[in-house]
């Protein structure tokens, strides 16, 4: 059992960590073939990845019900919003519309997820004024460079702080692709890096985290 | 409680209604103020520009609702802007819940513009897996999208004449609000399948995505409601990113001002603890 539970899984990343770490570098028809296979394999586990956290959080708010926990309305709410979406999605045979013509469950994405969705990125800007009110302060030489360099940007991103500043689009410009830019390439290297090595560390069981459990 | 302290504890609800009005009047009361074209955006537009008639354009609208104020403008413009110059549109999405909205305006933008669905362009619709999905189109299209979002097989479609894989694609724009997006659309599609890549971002991502822009990785990046602003200007049809300009630029304009404050009041009041640390 032991080996079905940790040897087995680690023998299976190996082999294919390996194998397609080096695919990578073969043009040959078989071996792209492989990779054709793999990323189907990877589109229908996609697939079952979504029943499974669908599942998931049906359980957690199930618990939550049964318990009535603190918010247990709130998940009544997600329940009658789940099953609601879903009956009119199959309803509508998972389609918007039909020839042109919305079905229930185009409605209910047009006229509820859009609309809920956009509200809730718009609040956003009502917030970040607040915010920058209350705590974007110089209170050091770094934040007084930080908000030298955000009023720039803000005021070059947009016409009104083009016209009454001209220079500022360029400056804004300038922080965008030299300063920001090398400041983010050296961020992408270091990361990259990192998953590299990451990587090298699951191929060859070093890092087991991703086997979950931990007891033998 | 002194004047500056006062300000620095105004309520909240204040900065939100100024915030409101400086949204709302320049909606009602446009004033238009010129945009300047910058060249990340002049990037995609010359690309665009310079394909011969019937090249095929891969347009990947990965957003959802919630970034509909920004990239759905980009959309409309690059599809008008392909339309315009006879391209054939071959449009999809890594994002299910952004599915309904991508089928709807690229229905909207192609029945304005006359084209015929099938001939002059496809909608793949959503597959599951991410950018498993970006690697599958580059094996084969057709495995990875075996019948487009109408469910009519993709194979024998005209629109795909001549299109196997992403190895057939001219060029490829990825409207991305996250991961997956234009990053992804580079790093498991140009950079093995060839083909080459132009991205559009929400305002917040477009730093993020310079240093693939500075590397030649993307060809142009289309930023925010701005970069859609200078793509309707470029193709010459303004529309709601040109008029949602007003509002941004008032709302920035606001913004400094209230942060302008907020130091000025923070100086003052420190000022005066100093003053007063001084005199006991």
């Amino acid at each position: 059992m032991i080996f079905l539970r940790r040897q087995m899984p680690l023998l299976i990343t190996m082999i294919t960590g390996l194998i397609f770490a080096g695919q990578y570098y073969v043009p040959h028809p078989a071996s792209e073939q492989l990779l054709t296979s793999a990323t189907k394999w990877l589109q229908i586990i996609g697939g079952f990845a979504l029943v499974l956290g669908v599942t998931s959080l049906f359980q957690v708010h199930a618990a939550k019900i049964r318990r009535k926990e603190a918010g247990w309305g709130y998940s009544m709410v997600l329940y009658a919003g789940m099953l609601g979406t879903m009956a009119v999605g199959w309803w509508a045979n998972g389609k918007e519309s039909v020839e042109g013509v919305s079905t229930a469950f185009g409605w209910v994405y047009n006229f509820m997820m859009v609309p809920l969705q956009g509200t809730m990125f718009a609040i956003l800007a009502f917030f970040i004024a607040s915010a920058a009110y209350r705590s974007f302060r110089a209170r050091s030489r770094e934040a007084a460079v930080l908000l030298i360099a955000a009023v720039i940007v803000m005021m070059g991103r947009v016409p009104l702080g083009e016209y009454l500043v001209p220079i500022s689009g360029d400056i804004s410009q300038w922080i965008l692709n030299v300063l920001n830019a090398s400041v983010r390439r050296a961020i992408l290297i270091g990361v990259s890096l990192g998953a590299v090595a990451l990587s090298f560390k699951i191929i060859f069981g070093v890092e087991r985290s991703y086997l979950g459990g931990g007891k033998e | 409680m002194s004047f500056a302290e006062r300000m620095l504890k105004i309520d909240r609800r204040i900065i939100f209604v100024v915030i409101a009005l400086c949204t709302l009047l320049p909606l009602l009361y446009p004033v238009g103020l010129p945009i300047k074209i910058s060249q990340e955006v002049r990037g995609v537009y010359d690309h665009i520009e310079s394909l011969p008639e019937r090249s095929v354009i891969l347009l990947s609208l990965d957003f959802d609702p919630a970034s509909k104020p920004e990239l759905y403008p980009q959309a409309v413009a690059i599809l008008r802007h392909a339309f315009k110059k006879n391209l054939r549109v071959v449009a999809m999405t890594l994002w299910v819940s952004g599915t309904g909205m991508a089928d709807e305006l690229l229905t909207k933008v192609a029945n304005e513009s006359g084209k015929q669905r099938g001939a002059d362009y496809v909608f793949l619709g959503w597959s599951p897996g991410g950018t498993a999905v970006i690697i599958n189109m580059g094996q084969d299209l057709y495995n990875a999208f075996p019948s487009d979002y109408g469910s009519k097989p993709t194979k024998g479609q005209p629109v795909l004449e001549g299109v196997n894989s992403l190895k057939d694609v001219t060029y490829a724009v990825s409207l991305g609000a996250g991961n997956p997006g234009v990053e992804a659309w580079y790093v498991f599609g140009k950079d093995k399948y060839k083909f080459e890549l132009g991205g559009g971002c929400t305002g917040v991502m477009a730093p993020g995505l310079y240093p693939l822009l500075r590397s030649g990785q993307i060809n142009g990046l289309i930023g925010g409601l701005r970069g859609a602003a200078e793509y309707e200007s470029l193709i010459g049809q303004k529309g709601r990113a040109v008029a949602g300009m007003d509002a941004q630029s008032a709302t920035h304009v606001a913004i400094i001002v209230l942060v302008a404050l907020c130091n000025m009041f923070y100086f003052t009041l420190r000022r005066q603890a100093r003053q007063q640390g001084s005199q006991s």
